[in-house]
């Protein structure tokens, strides 16, 4: 039995991330959110993530400061960035495997983490 | 030299040779009448001599007339020698009265004896014989007549030739007087002449010396006075600012190049007229006519530095913003007599300034805009998902409830538009505004703001406060007063905002209390610099360097200003207890 891909949601605005969970797991994602990146990096030591989806602008530490963390803990695990803005600094871009807006739509969501973390659900690695 | 030495030297110059004059007239009178005492002497020289003769005459007659009796016998032969005996001693006494000296006296009382002795020795008895009828030419007898005769004629010249001499003695005293006389008055005359010369000379000399003085001290002065009006024309001229003087009247007397420039008005034109016709002001914004500051400078009789936005009106009707102030001109005893305009084209100060207020709103609203893109794209990116779920393959229970999520998120959005939005709008006229309801939008705009700085910002906004103001103004100050506290707060700091009623002392009223609203705005960040703290408010001021337009707190307080409101802060740098709380006054 195939194990559903693990995505990890970080966005500080509660009713975006709830919406992005269900969203995921309609998709047939399994999905664990933080609301800060201390939460964040913490439950990605500690779990199988198969990938993340960090929103950019959060209070505390930034989308991009999340990013280099992890990338320090597991290096391999893709990062989808979501933001309002349309384009990144060079150093986070550096940092992240994709990123996107807010307000693209749902399906072009969807299909942009099917590519980066690999469908909902697939064989391990 | 003052008036009264130039009288007294008037007086001298006058006096002296009047005086000299009179001397000189007083001398000569003496003279004269020494030589006219002279004179009588003269004539009574004269008299003594005439008298003399006479005697003499009558002696002759008296002998002539006794030869004629002795030679006819005829009585009437003798009548003059009857006049003569009669007249004879009255003559004698007569020239005996007017003998001088003793020794003439005893000389003539010899010849009056001698007389006696020829007419009783002589001529009686002759005549005697002759009446007798006696014979009367013995030649001694006539001898001795003649002898006697003789001897008469001797005494009677003796004593003329003495008078004579001293008739010549006293004429030549006379013509010594008069020489002396005449010598005497003329040095004098020229004596006097000189002495009086040289001293009226020395006196009015020292009139004109110091007529010459005082008229090189008047020309100096003159030339002082005209050097310092051309200074002072030329500083008026070279003045940037526009300056008209007028009189007590109000009528133009002075009218610099600026001015002339800055009015339309040439100098010639200008002059003469009254200053409403030349300076007209209006209203900038109601374009009213406004009372020109001279007529206020008047009315008042004190200096006026109007506030009001002027514009002021050029002859060929063109505008220009001003600042003017005037000011009373007064004289010694402090009595009005004319006043002082000063006024300055601002016209191009004015538009930067509103050119930096355009610009201030909108790096404020630039700032804001990242922050705004956010807020946007969040609840619509929500909406978009719950609508793609809902379209989805779900039970109608949580598509009604996604249907829920999603009209609250586009809700939010629509409120946080119309924040975004209200920055924009502008009013021309203050309109009433709702202390509490502006608050809460702008805090609500800047929630997000807030939670990326990571503070909390505590408000204390009781009820409904109404003020009279342009709302996008205040929001700016109040957005950007937040702002500022909210990044001096930190990570993890707190901001508190307490809107309340309350009330100062009316700055226009005093002993009156103005209602209104004080709104504080507190942080417990570093606190302001004690050397910073007087520069606050200043244009281009920033403590934030390349991120800080330095504006913010500049306008924001012009805003409050012009809202007639004021703006404080305490701030405090302590290690115990620092902050900065500003607080906005705004009146009712």
């Amino acid at each position: 039995m195939a194990q559903p891909r693990l995505i990890l949601c970080v966005d500080d605005e509660t009713v975006g991330l709830k919406v992005r969970q269900l969203l995921l797991e309609r998709a047939g994602y399994k999905v664990l959110t933080a609301l800060d990146g201390r939460t964040g990096i913490e439950i990605f030591g500690r779990e199988p993530v198969d990938g993340v989806v960090l929103d950019y602008s959060m209070p505390g530490m930034t989308g991009g400061e999340v990013a280099a963390k992890l990338r320090c803990i597991k290096p391999h695990i893709p990062i989808l960035m979501l933001s309002a803005y349309t384009s990144l600094p060079p150093e986070v871009n550096r940092l992240i495997d994709g990123a996107m807006t807010k307000g693209e739509g749902a399906s072009a969501f969807l299909h942009r983490v099917s590519a980066l973390i690999g469908s909902a659900a697939s064989q391990n690695q | 030299m003052n008036s009264s030495s130039f009288d007294r030297i008037l007086r001298q110059v006058l006096i002296v040779p009047i005086v000299a004059v009179l001397l000189g007239a007083a001398a000569l009178v003496w003279q004269m009448r020494q030589a006219a005492i002279t004179v009588d002497k003269i004539e009574l020289d004269d008299d003594r001599i005439a008298l003399t003769l006479q005697i003499q005459k009558l002696i002759v007659d008296q002998e002539t007339g006794l030869r004629g009796y002795q030679t006819t016998g005829d009585q009437r032969f003798l009548e003059p020698y009857r006049k003569a005996e009669e007249e004879l001693p009255r003559a004698m006494a007569a020239r005996r009265a007017m003998i001088a000296l003793d020794s003439r006296r005893v000389e003539f009382t010899d010849f009056e004896q001698a007389h006696r002795l020829w007419l009783d020795g002589f001529a009686a008895p002759l005549i005697a014989a002759i009446e007798a009828g006696g014979k009367t030419d013995d030649l001694d007898l006539n001898l001795t007549g003649k002898r006697g005769m003789d001897d008469l004629r001797t005494r009677l010249a003796n004593l003329n030739v003495l008078t004579g001499q001293k008739r010549a003695q006293d004429i030549a005293q006379w013509r010594r007087q008069v020489r002396n006389m005449t010598g005497a008055l003329s040095a004098l005359a020229l004596v006097i002449g000189v002495l009086v010369g040289i001293y009226t000379r020395r006196r009015l000399q020292q009139v004109r010396t110091a007529f010459r003085e005082s008229d090189n001290v008047l020309r100096m002065r003159a030339e002082e006075a005209f050097r310092s009006e051309q200074k002072l024309r030329t500083t008026l001229q070279s003045l940037g600012e526009g300056v008209i003087t007028c009189d007590a009247e109000g009528r133009i007397e002075t009218i610099n190049e600026v001015a002339c420039q800055l009015t339309g008005w040439s100098e010639n034109e200008a002059r003469r007229r009254p200053i409403a016709l030349v300076f007209r002001l209006l209203h900038e914004t109601s374009r009213e006519p406004l009372e020109d500051p001279v007529t206020t400078v008047r009315r008042l009789d004190q200096t006026v530095t109007p506030t009001l936005q002027t514009v002021l009106l050029r002859r060929d009707g063109s505008e220009l913003c001003i600042d003017d102030s005037g000011s009373p001109i007064r004289d010694k005893s402090g009595v009005m007599v004319g006043v002082v305009l000063v006024f300055r084209d601002v016209t191009m100060a004015r538009k930067s300034q509103q050119a930096l207020l355009a610009n201030e709103k909108l790096a404020v609203t630039g700032r804001l805009a990242a922050t705004i893109a956010h807020e946007i794209h969040n609840p619509l990116d929500s909406v978009a998902n719950l609508l793609f779920l809902m379209d989805g393959n779900a039970d109608p229970e949580e598509s009604a409830n996604f249907l829920q999520m999603a009209k609250s998120e586009l809700a939010r959005v629509t409120q946080i538009s119309r924040a975004m939005l209200s920055l924009h709008r502008e009013s021309r006229t203050p309109v009433p505004i709702d202390v509490k309801d502006m608050l809460t939008s702008i805090l609500l705009l800047m929630e997000s703001r807030f939670q990326v700085l990571g503070v909390t910002v505590q408000h204390v906004l009781p009820e409904s406060m109404i003020v009279q103001g342009y709302p996008a103004e205040l929001r700016q100050v109040f957005t950007n007063l937040l702002s500022n506290a909210a990044e001096a707060s930190g990570s993890g700091g707190n901001v508190r905002l307490v809107a309340q009623a309350g009330s100062r002392p009316d700055p226009g009223a005093p002993g009156r209390a103005q209602a209104g609203v004080a709104i504080a705005i507190e942080d417990h960040g570093p606190g302001v610099a004690e050397a910073n703290r007087a520069s606050l408010f200043k244009p281009f001021f920033t403590t934030k360097g390349e991120q800080g337009t330095g504006l913010g707190l500049w306008v924001s307080q012009g805003i409050v200003h012009k809202h007639g409101g004021t703006i404080d802060f305490a701030s405090s740098t302590d290690p115990e207890e620092h902050g900065t709380t500003v607080t906005v006054f705004l009146a009712k």
